[in-house]
């Protein structure tokens, strides 16, 4: 199995990074093929363009100027993001990701002016990401994250199996809290 | 009147751009100060650097790499909000400018001894504009939970003065717009500008841009 991680965080001693080798580690014992795309690492740009805006619809110019992630895309069979949720969203660097790789002909087609699924490649879908809001303001502003990933990019793949997980009030998480998450995502990650 | 108007769009000409200055021309008939940060034009960097996370919570000091939208921020009592929906959501540039900006000790105060949870930074601010195009239709938008107007209107909406005046308007189905689709959008901008205003702004009719597009 070929899994697509996109890392979102700017430093390689936090928690969110310590997620994402527990999710690349555990899976490479499970002998997965994992290609990690450290969007800060590689100096991924979250800006769409105005060129890119014009040629939006052009399939499959559009891909030119992401030709590289785009083909790591739809290499992958399972997809995982994971990312800290910063005011009320993905941090920019992946919303940009979703904004200039995610695009027509690639993750849907449009067919008499509906979107249909066309990243039906990713069998498998995961976020880990964590909060700092608690649960119940997280779900006072919508939780604009969960359901981007639980239904707009659901429904572009179609997955057979979509996790969403969480630890939300991270500013006041213990050790102890954190160790458990990150013990139960090494647990999904075996399951996966 | 202090308004901040944040414009994020990639081309001129945009439908987008023409909301923004029916918004501004409501602004300016209405005797405000209006000060307009449109991020493309300014090349905005939308990128939360490791130094910036580093010292997040270094106050003041977190600010100085964007000490003009802080003092923007923090001068203004009403917040109006112009961009395209993409995926449901706002675009990274846009979402990037609330990553860097909204700081600890600007847009909100951290929980401390006294504090269990995160405070509104922004009390100063009691207007709040939130206008967008979404490609989507009006139904698809609600079932996948409008994430972009909730990031704004709920999420940044917490962080405002209590029982802050909210004003928000969309235009769906962008990609298959008429022109009378975009006029009668426009009307319901200015009524809803009147609305956050507070009273009525008699203004000329809004110019109509010639491109179709968001």
């Amino acid at each position: 199995m070929r899994v697509l991680v996109l890392f979102a965080h700017p430093c390689a001693e936090s928690f969110s990074a310590a997620l994402k080798d527990t999710v690349t580690g555990t899976l490479r014992k499970r002998g997965w093929d994992v290609d990690l795309c450290d969007l800060y690492a590689e100096g991924f740009d979250p800006v769409l363009t105005a060129d890119e805006r014009r040629g939006y619809h052009a399939v499959p110019a559009n891909c030119m100027p992401v030709q590289g992630y785009v083909d790591r895309l739809r290499a992958a069979e399972a997809l995982v993001f994971v990312f800290p949720v910063w005011n009320f969203g993905f941090p920019a660097i992946l919303k940009g990701f979703i904004d200039r790789v995610f695009l027509p002909g690639v993750s849907f087609r449009l067919e008499d002016g509906l979107v249909a699924p066309n990243l039906t490649n990713i069998r498998r879908m995961a976020a880990v990401t964590t909060y700092g809001a608690t649960p119940w303001r997280a779900w006072l502003a919508g939780n604009p994250p969960k359901a981007v990933v639980k239904r707009a990019l659901w429904y572009v793949a179609r997955p057979d199996k979509l996790r969403y997980m969480a630890l939300y009030d991270m500013n006041r998480a213990t050790d102890g809290q954190r160790r458990r998450y990150l013990v139960a995502v090494q647990r999904e990650m075996e399951r996966f | 009147m202090k308004a901040l108007v944040v414009y994020c769009h990639p081309k001129d000409g945009s439908f987008n751009a023409a909301v923004r200055d029916l918004v501004l021309t409501k602004l300016r008939a209405a005797g405000a100060d209006v000060r307009l940060c449109d991020l493309y034009a300014r090349g905005f960097q939308p990128v939360l650097t490791t130094t910036e996370w580093e010292g997040y919570l270094d106050c003041p000091a977190n600010c100085a790499p964007v000490d003009r939208d802080v003092a923007d921020l923090r001068w203004c009592d009403t917040l109006i909000f112009v961009y395209p929906t993409w995926w449901y959501g706002l675009p990274a540039m846009l979402k990037g400018w609330l990553d860097r900006v909204m700081l600890p000790d600007v847009a909100f105060l951290m929980p401390d001894g006294k504090n269990r949870t995160i405070r509104s930074g922004l009390g100063h601010i009691s207007r709040l504009g939130v206008f967008t195009t979404c490609g989507a239709s009006f139904w698809l938008t609600k079932l996948v939970g409008s994430p972009g107007r909730r990031t704004l209107m709920w999420g940044v909406g917490l962080l405002l003065a209590r029982g802050s005046r909210k004003v928000f308007a969309a235009h769906y189905l962008m990609d298959s717009s008429t022109e009378e689709s975009r006029k009668a959008h426009l009307a319901r901008v200015a009524s809803r500008m009147d609305r956050l205003i507070g009273r009525r702004v008699a203004i000329d009719a809004p110019r109509m841009q010639a491109e179709a597009a968001e």
